[in-house]
């Protein structure tokens, strides 16, 4: 048999038996579900609120029936896709720095590589099974998913919503792929496991977490509860007329929030669920064109780390001392 | 000299050659010097827009920064002690345990007539003297960045409210400390024994707020306190998990202290809170049996 499907099955036995990663895995479904039953709870709270609303207004003699709220099903993974930001990724550095890690901590290099295995094909095994892995997780969290929303949705799920949760799967496989792949980079690259942990951790909190909050502190519209623009009463278009003015600030603050590679997969995987208003009820291709380098972005960036993983994780380097 | 103090001076000594302690750190304390600037550049930002909007007479609202207090500039350090104080505070709380399962430094120690109790009080202590000396810089810093912003040195009273907020995130530090060290207690392996506290943070972080409020995980992000959701089961699930979240209580206390005039309410609960699960904490990890301090590492 081939060396890569070799350390690729060994890889996937040792993940198998693993029960704290299964743990975590469980734990992110538990956040992601626990966020959906949320979301749909509060739309719940809202239309009961309208109905109260509406009944008054019929009890006061009023002819007017306000607009209801409208439920838009794939909305409700809103909170989903950003546990999968937050706690998947976290998880992802776990798996991925773990791969190397027992390696050096049990000593098993020395053995692995008397055997005559090609230079890329160790790394190649490994990441074939952090591939996979990640698949079948991605896969059992959005088929989970898909029969929550189809039941507590109230409205029934059509082919292209289907399409929609299958881009946003693949997406967030890639996303999820690309910190497992960075961790093992690392955990190969540094002599010493901690430093690589540490390296992990603190690139993790700044590109998922720092980043993207500084980018949204700086959003003027985020600096007063429910809106500047809103609370300054200013149209869609005279808000965009006026910011206009300020190119300036938005590019810093939009070039902040770009540097961190979880904001192009929020902003894509929102796009085609139509979380974001602007891409609700649209074809999928608008949400391609839109958000297209946001995707760009994801997918380079994620080839780009696992290319490092492939060529950093090599006899010479991991052997060293 | 007693054998607490003993403890906690090893400790501060071993504190200064953890690396992801310091690199933690560094992020900790340059985010919170840069915090002041980006909330100061963004009223900027906001009051510049208000001057055209008003120009071109398309409002007559007043500027919603127009006399805002010279603290709501800290609003976004908040966030940071949660965020990045909140896992530094862990990484110190695991490592100080690990550092001794791993060396085996407890078995030579526990030889001894010693107390495990008190050897663990010390650890606790040489990381909250550590963690003091931190936050006392960060506080200069801020003062400083504030007078900096405002042209002025801060006045007394708001000096007073700035120690106060850095004093009860000492509280609120200290609960993950703990959380860490009972976590590296109990865990068999090194990388469990940091996940699992983090995993919890992010329990507390983001899914209890959550259950409560039904606001997104990145909005719990944003420094003000999100605020319950009355209806349907949100006001119930807030009662109940709302005080469990140290996270959005040292939110609540944080931005009451700091004088965010977008939330109004009294800090008294928060640190109330805060405080309770400090005792806790700490009697969790006292009545902790002296044979787990001693237990190989699976790894």
């Amino acid at each position: 048999m081939n060396n890569t499907l070799v350390i690729f099955r060994k890889e996937l036995l040792d993940i198998r038996r693993n029960k704290f990663l299964l743990l975590l895995l469980t734990f992110t479904l538990l956040a992601v579900l626990v966020s959906i039953l949320v979301s749909a709870l509060d739309f719940r709270v809202k239309m009961d609120a309208y109905n109260k609303y509406v009944l008054a207004l019929h009890s006061a003699g009023s002819t007017t029936v306000p607009a209801p709220p409208q439920l838009f099903p794939l909305q409700l993974l809103r909170g989903s896709i950003e546990y999968l930001e937050i706690l998947g990724a976290l998880f992802s550095i776990v798996l991925g720095y773990g791969m190397i890690a027992k390696e050096k901590q049990k000593a098993t290099l020395g053995l692995i590589f008397t055997r005559p295995i090609g230079r890329y094909q160790f790394a190649a095994g490994k990441i074939l099974a952090l591939a996979w892995t990640w698949f079948l997780a991605v896969l059992t969290i959005f088929t989970i998913v898909t029969a929550v929303v189809a039941v507590i949705g109230n409205s029934p799920l059509h082919a292209i919503d289907l399409y929609r949760l299958l881009i946003t799967a693949g997406l967030s496989w890639i996303y999820l792929l690309l910190w497992s792949a960075l961790a093992m980079g690392l955990a190969s690259y540094t002599r010493e496991l901690g430093i690589s942990l540490v390296a992990s951790i603190v690139l993790w909190l700044s590109v998922v977490l720092i980043l993207p909050q500084i980018g949204d502190t700086m959003d003027p519209d985020n600096q007063v509860p429910g809106g500047l623009f809103h609370s300054l009463q200013i149209s869609k278009k005279n808000e965009v007329a006026v910011l206009a003015n300020f190119a300036g600030f938005d590019k810093v603050r939009n070039g902040i929030e770009i540097s961190s590679i979880t904001k192009h997969y929020e902003r894509s995987t929102f796009a085609y669920l139509g979380i974001k208003d602007k891409f609700n009820q649209m074809p999928v291709g608008f949400a391609f064109s839109g958000t297209l380098p946001n995707l760009l972005s994801l997918i380079f960036g994620s080839f780009g780390v696992i290319l490092f993983a492939v060529l950093i994780t090599t006899r010479k380097r991991l052997l060293r001392r | 000299m007693s054998i607490v103090l003993v403890t906690a001076r090893q400790e501060i000594k071993s504190l200064r050659r953890e690396k992801l302690a310091q690199a933690l750190l560094v992020v900790f304390v340059g985010m919170v010097s840069v915090s002041s600037f980006i909330g100061w550049l963004t009223n900027k930002n906001v009051t510049a827009i208000w001057q055209k909007v008003k120009e071109q007479g398309l409002t007559t609202a007043p500027n919603p920064f127009a006399n805002v207090p010279a603290l709501y500039y800290l609003r976004n350090t908040i966030i940071y002690l949660v965020l990045i104080g909140a896992l530094l505070a862990i990484v110190l709380g695991v490592t100080s345990i690990i550092r001794d399962r791993k060396a085996h430094t407890a078995d030579l120690i526990l030889t001894r007539p010693i107390d495990s109790r008190s050897y663990l009080l010390g650890k606790l202590m040489g990381i909250e003297l550590w963690l003091a000396a931190i936050l006392g810089f960060v506080t200069l810093i801020s003062w400083a960045s504030i007078a900096l912003i405002i042209g002025k040195a801060l006045a007394f009273g708001d000096s007073l409210r700035l120690v106060a907020f850095f004093s009860m995130s000492l509280i609120f530090l200290l609960g993950f400390v703990l959380l860490g060290m009972i976590c590296a207690l109990y865990s068999s392996r090194e990388t469990n024994a940091l996940l699992l506290p983090i995993s919890l943070w992010s329990i507390i972080t983001f899914v209890l707020p959550q259950l409560g409020t039904a606001d997104h995980p990145v909005s719990l992000l944003n420094p003000v306190p999100a605020l319950a959701n009355q209806g349907g089961a949100f006001s119930i699930l807030n009662s109940i998990f709302s005080p469990l979240s140290t996270s959005e209580q040292f939110k609540k206390a944080g931005s009451s202290i700091l004088q965010n005039p977008d939330f109004t309410g009294s800090p008294t609960i928060g640190i109330i809170v805060l405080a309770l699960a400090l005792m806790v904490g700490t009697f969790v990890l006292l009545i902790s049996k002296r044979d787990r301090l001693r237990r190989t590492l699976d790894e």
